[in-house]
């Protein structure tokens, strides 16, 4: 499902330019529960942002369902990260003027959904993070956990085929983390496909498989 | 679905920043409420002159005492007199109506009361060559006017500013210029026609006024009523023609009158006041363009405070497109509420300038309020582009680390 063939990218600064990654190479199978580990700066999110359809590799190839990434342009990449793709961030990135339920929403409307199917289908998703009660809440409303959980729901909510979450506790206590990591885990028994971004690793090792990067290369990739 | 998603993020932002886009609307508020107000103000007045050319009744014409030219200089003025207006209505080539007119100011005396007042000698026929209506008792007769009958009728504010109420005047004798006439009727209203009041007058017999009040043969103008089908063009040289040879006037020499054609006269008004109308206009749009780039400002700061919102939306599926038509939506939302603010203050300052006057009558603009609200929109569409298209094009992965 993903294909990753030797992908370099490099941002320019001008006279200097970065090299956040060195050639990666890895594929990731439908099913699978991937975790990405490194130390701060090693180019894990660089990594996540091209896998994601957010960016574009410098150089190599990216087929994501067996389309090539490189080649699309701007309107079949949002297509692509509207319907393929689920994104859930370390800081949650819920707009903050709208319900949980118009936030879950937000996906729908630019895939053009009738409204009562946006809603119908945003409150099935908040159902299953638990958060029945809390779908007129805005997110100044809601603890952390639940912000997360909300962000989760929106990323599910277009049923996308892989979920993409870059450092999902890293804001939230032991406690709630563990309560996401659960949820992650049911999805993946259900057959959803999870890629995380992560520095702890009680976490990685509760997922299938851990890619280890280290300055834009990949250091190890084992099976837990 | 995008458009219900744009409109309810613009409302939504411009919602939270209510102060800010409330004072970024100001320009727009300020130039679309120039533009009605100016709009209302100048088509009411045109309205009024309109109203005032067909109170003259539709082509009347007027002759003036001019000056005689004397190698190219101007000298003596030459008078009208009571033979020309005769000469005119003798004259057969066109079935004119001449109505002369002889008018002065007298001390208007009743009882106690007592007032200045133009008094005018005018012939019967004043009254329909001007359109008056008689709202009670009677005009004077030919008869009265060849047998010099002291007799007056009076304008429809005479008896307002006398302050006597119209029953105790009628057939009652008043004194004009210490010469005691019969109030024999009243005229109905007839609002001022440019700049005199002819309500504020009282009519008497020509001959009556030649020979007891004024006592000369001279008189102040001529007012012709030019019948259906013939064109003020020709009726005007057929005065000149008359009016020259009444007066002695030799070929290559100047007209020692004037002849003003007030339907002519009232067009310029109109055109005049057109101009200044469109004038006023167009310094309130530039008003609205400024306004313009106030809008675009704040939508530049608008979207660098949403970069990470915007980052949000891109990841989660908006295409460019999506993103550029909800920042021009809201750029257009911004400037229509300015409009229609605008648009009602303007209306509100046209009515309160129309309930002040009494000549100039409100007419709701409803072309301009429309046309204002578009225009605003398209200002809004204009500047909103520019900041649109940088929101539609940042880097969804660098907009979404941006602090
Ligand atoms: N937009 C950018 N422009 C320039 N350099 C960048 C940009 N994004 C990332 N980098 C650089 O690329 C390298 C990798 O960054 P990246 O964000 O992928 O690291 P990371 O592994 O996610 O780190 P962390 O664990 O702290 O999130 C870093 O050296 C970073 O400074
Ligand atoms: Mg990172």
């Amino acid at each position: 499902m993903i294909n990753v063939d030797s992908v370099h990218k490099s941002y320019d600064l001008g006279e200097t330019s970065v090299h956040a990654l060195r050639g990666v190479t890895f594929s990731i199978e439908k099913g699978e529960f991937v975790s990405i580990m490194g130390p701060s700066g090693s180019g894990k999110s660089t990594l996540m942002n091209i896998i994601g359809c957010l960016d574009t590799p410098s150089e190599g190839t990216y087929f994501l369902n067996q389309r090539n990434v490189g080649q699309l342009d701007e309107e079949q990449l949002a297509g692509i990260r509207n319907k393929e793709i689920g994104f859930i961030f370390q800081q949650f990135h819920l707009l903050p003027r709208s319900t949980a339920l118009e936030n879950v929403a937000l996906p729908l409307k630019y895939a053009s959904v009738q409204r009562t199917e946006q809603l119908s289908r945003a409150e099935e998703v908040l159902n299953k993070v638990g958060l029945s009660d809390r779908l007129s809440h805005k997110p100044t409303e809601l603890s952390g956990g639940e912000q997360q959980r909300v962000a989760i729901a929106r990323a599910l909510v277009n049923s996308p085929s892989i979920l993409f979450a870059d450092e999902p506790t890293g804001n939230l206590d032991s406690k709630t983390g563990s309560e996401v990591l659960e949820i992650f885990k049911e999805l993946n028994e259900k057959g959803q496909t999870i890629v995380v971004i992560t520095h702890e690793r009680d976490i990685a090792k509760q997922s299938h498989r851990t890619i280890t990067i280290k300055d834009g290369e990949i250091e190890s990739d084992s099976m837990n | 679905m995008i458009i219900e998603e744009s409109v309810n993020s613009a409302l939504d932002s411009i919602k939270t920043n209510l102060l800010r886009s409330l004072l970024t609307a100001l320009a727009i508020i300020i130039g679309t409420a120039a533009v009605i107000a100016m709009v209302g103000i100048g088509t009411g007045a045109q309205q009024a002159i309109e109203d005032s050319i067909s109170s003259l009744g539709a082509k009347t014409v007027s002759v003036f005492p001019g000056q005689k030219k004397k190698r190219g200089i101007r000298s003596s003025w030459v008078a009208l007199w009571l033979n020309d207006a005769e000469a005119l209505s003798k004259d057969s080539e066109i079935a004119w109506r001449i109505s002369p007119e002889m008018h002065g100011n007298k001390q208007v005396k009743f009882g106690d009361k007592n007032a200045n007042f133009s008094v005018n000698g005018v012939q019967p026929n004043f009254f329909s060559v001007n359109s008056f209506i008689l709202t009670k008792g009677k005009l004077f007769s030919e008869n009265d006017n060849f047998s010099r009958k002291r007799v007056a009728v009076l304008g429809n504010a005479v008896q307002e500013e006398l302050k006597i109420p119209e029953e105790m005047l009628l057939n009652k004798e008043i004194q004009i210029g210490g010469i005691s006439f019969k109030v024999i009727g009243f005229l109905g209203e007839k609002g001022s026609g440019g700049w005199e009041n002819t309500d504020e007058k009282i009519y008497i017999p020509m001959m009556t006024a030649s020979t007891r009040v004024y006592g000369r043969k001279w008189i102040n103008t001529v007012r012709i009523q030019i019948p259906e089908g013939t064109s003020i063009n020709k009726a005007m040289m057929s005065i000149e023609r008359v009016l020259r040879r009444e007066h002695d006037i030799g070929p290559g020499e100047d007209n020692d009158f004037r002849i003003i054609d007030w339907s002519q006269i009232q067009q310029i008004q109109k055109d005049a006041t057109a101009i200044f109308t469109t004038l006023i206009a167009g310094i309130a749009g530039i008003s609205l363009l400024v306004g313009g780039i106030g809008v675009m400002n704040i939508m530049l700061v608008s979207v660098t405070e949403r970069t990470k919102e915007i980052g949000l939306r891109k990841a989660l599926g908006a295409t460019p497109r999506a993103i550029l038509f909800q920042f021009i939506i809201e750029a257009i939302i911004l400037c229509m509420i300015g409009g229609i603010i605008g648009a009602l203050l303007g209306t509100f300052l046209y009515f309160l300038a129309a309930s002040f006057s009494e000549q100039l009558p409100f007419v709701l603009p409803i072309l301009a309020i429309f046309g204002s609200i578009t225009f605003s929109a398209c200002v809004g569409l204009f500047f909103g582009i520019w900041p649109a298209k940088r929101a539609a094009r940042l880097d969804p992965a660098v907009a979404l680390q941006y602090e």
